[in-house]
């Protein structure tokens, strides 16, 4: 099976500065991939050149193995694109932003297909009011709408859950994973760490390169764990690596020690774990 | 096909706006009534219906390229363009429909004008003569529509636009013979005069309301507007960024 997306060697100049450098990534099919990295990182410079927005400078990018290019019309009938802004119209309605955006792909049955999708963002009761009246994380569903209304097999997200309260942020999610479970590729970009945490492999960019690629959990065994423990009445901490040798290596060090009263784990958040490898491929950058 | 679901939904849209819509029909109506207190304070030998009709031209003109071309950028700067083309619509089709959906609003706004100023003016023109002056500025405003989606390609936001106001719209009203014949101009600014499609609307218009009018004297003039409706067409089709 042919990877959803090949990256090889790209990069992408703005003038003199450089918002992507030698990006080598593939992405498997029926996968959420996550784009993790802080605002400027290259996210969006990234995925406007997989939806064929933007040209790449140097190197090749392949998307369901055609090129955003050369094969864009053939490609737009199987991708989605959700931006980082709704990208609506404010004077029509939910339902008629999603059938003018389907339209384009001459999809059949789209009336069926718009109230289908609408019902699956659970925005039904709201699919006739204008888009204007819409709260910014009902404008972030009825866009993802837009997107997945001629059920593409692979959809680029740009910050989904930008700017949206932590109950809409899990109810995306949740979509998200029903759709990944349809066999729909998802690449998602955040900004957001903790995200990181619920794709099913992610990619850290930092200043347009790649930092990491790894899988979530891998991302944060590469972190440390802080062990706190009080034996015979004294407080005693040390830092460990957060994989599960590790740990299990100094909790059998301490044993079954009955003068062990409580001990207490606090491992590295998601957060300053990215941003340490983010950090720490800067500076040996910097100094080599 | 794209293009009548683009031009529709540029349509649903205008419906939505209602603000919009009747700001950008009765704005040329009261610009129109503030003309006639101007004139009313000429000196009566002053042939005033020379200058009536060109007048209205123009602020069809201005309106209809400053409305099309804003509305256009926004949908760059709101991101719906790059959506557009992404969801597989083509240029050719989002020109296409922007041009056959602000049409619509600019038959109005021709419309309006144009009666708005026989009546102010007492102007007593034949049924024919009405027609054609319908026809001509309709005419100006397709051209406008096209000027509007043709410079919005340069603009990243709406202030990008404001710009081509004083380049394109104020030298029209200067050079294209609306106020003073071109031919007592020097030759560079009557050159620069002839290469503004209002020159071609004012010249016809000049025409038609002559009483010895016939078809003939203006088939050039109608010519030149007309294509400048495929020119701009083909221009703003070639400027139109799918990539960058």
């Amino acid at each position: 099976m042919t990877n959803a997306v090949e990256i090889d060697h790209l990069s992408k100049d703005y003038g003199k500065l450089r918002a992507l450098d030698n990006i080598i990534l593939s992405v498997p099919q029926g996968a959420i991939y996550g784009l993790v990295g802080p605002n400027g990182a290259g996210k969006t410079t990234l995925i406007k050149t997989l939806v064929g927005t933007l040209k790449p400078t140097t190197g090749s990018v392949k998307v369901l193995g055609l090129d955003p290019l050369q094969d864009k019309w053939k490609l737009r009938k199987h991708i989605g694109y959700m931006p980082q802004t709704a990208a609506l119209y404010d004077d029509l309605s939910a339902k008629k932003n999603i059938l003018f955006f389907g339209a384009a792909q001459n999809v059949p049955d789209l009336e069926k297909k718009a109230d289908d999708i609408l019902a699956f963002a659970e925005l039904t009761d709201r699919g006739n009011d204008l888009v204007r009246t819409f709260s910014g994380g009902m404008k972030k569903r009825v866009s993802l709408c837009c997107a997945l209304i001629h059920q593409p097999k692979i959809v680029f997200l740009d910050e989904p859950t930008a700017a949206i309260d932590p109950h809409l942020k899990i109810e995306s999610w949740n979509l998200f994973r029903k759709l990944a479970k349809s066999g729909v590729t998802l690449f998602i970009s955040t900004h957001l760490m903790d995200e990181a945490l619920l794709c099913d492999k992610v990619t850290i960019l930092g200043n347009g390169k790649i930092i990491a690629v790894d899988t979530p959990q891998k991302l944060l065994e590469r972190g440390k764990t802080k062990l706190k423990y009080s034996e015979n009445g004294e407080v005693k901490e040390s830092i460990l690596d957060s994989t599960p040798e590790s740990l299990a290596n100094e909790l059998q060090k301490l044993g079954l020690n009955q003068n062990i009263t409580s001990i207490s784990l606090q491992p590295d958040n998601i957060e300053n774990i990215v941003l340490g490898i983010i950090g720490e491929k800067q500076n040996s950058e910097s100094t080599g | 096909m794209n293009t009548f679901i683009i031009a529709r939904r540029i349509l649903n849209q205008l419906q939505g706006d209602k603000k919009y819509l009747a700001l950008s029909i009765i704005a040329p109506l009261i610009i129109i009534y503030f003309l006639k207190l101007l004139f009313n304070a000429f000196p009566p030998n002053v042939p005033i219906t020379n200058f009536t009709i060109p007048i209205g031209a123009l602020i069809v003109h201005f309106l209809s390229f400053l409305l099309c071309a804003i509305l256009l950028v926004q949908e760059r700067t709101r991101g719906t363009l790059e959506r557009m083309l992404i969801s597989g619509y083509r240029r050719t089709s989002i020109i296409g429909g922007y041009t056959l959906g602000y049409l619509g609003l600019a038959t109005i706004q021709a419309a309006a004008v144009l009666f708005e100023s026989l009546w102010l003016f007492n102007l007593d023109y034949s049924g024919q003569t009405i027609f054609l002056l319908f026809i001509v500025i309709w005419l100006l405003a397709v051209v406008s529509v096209m000027l509007g989606i043709f410079i919005s390609t340069f603009a990243q936001n709406e202030g990008h636009v404001f710009p081509f106001i004083p380049l394109i719209i104020l030298p029209s009203v200067f050079l294209t013979g609306l106020i003073i014949d071109t031919n007592t101009l020097p030759g560079w600014a009557a050159f620069i005069g002839k290469c503004l499609p209002l020159h071609y609307a004012v010249n016809i218009i000049h025409e038609i309301i002559k009483p010895t009018y016939s078809l003939s004297s203006t088939y050039l003039d109608f010519t030149i507007l007309i294509g400048y409706i495929f020119l701009l067409w083909i221009l703003a089709s070639l400027t139109l960024k799918e990539t960058e």
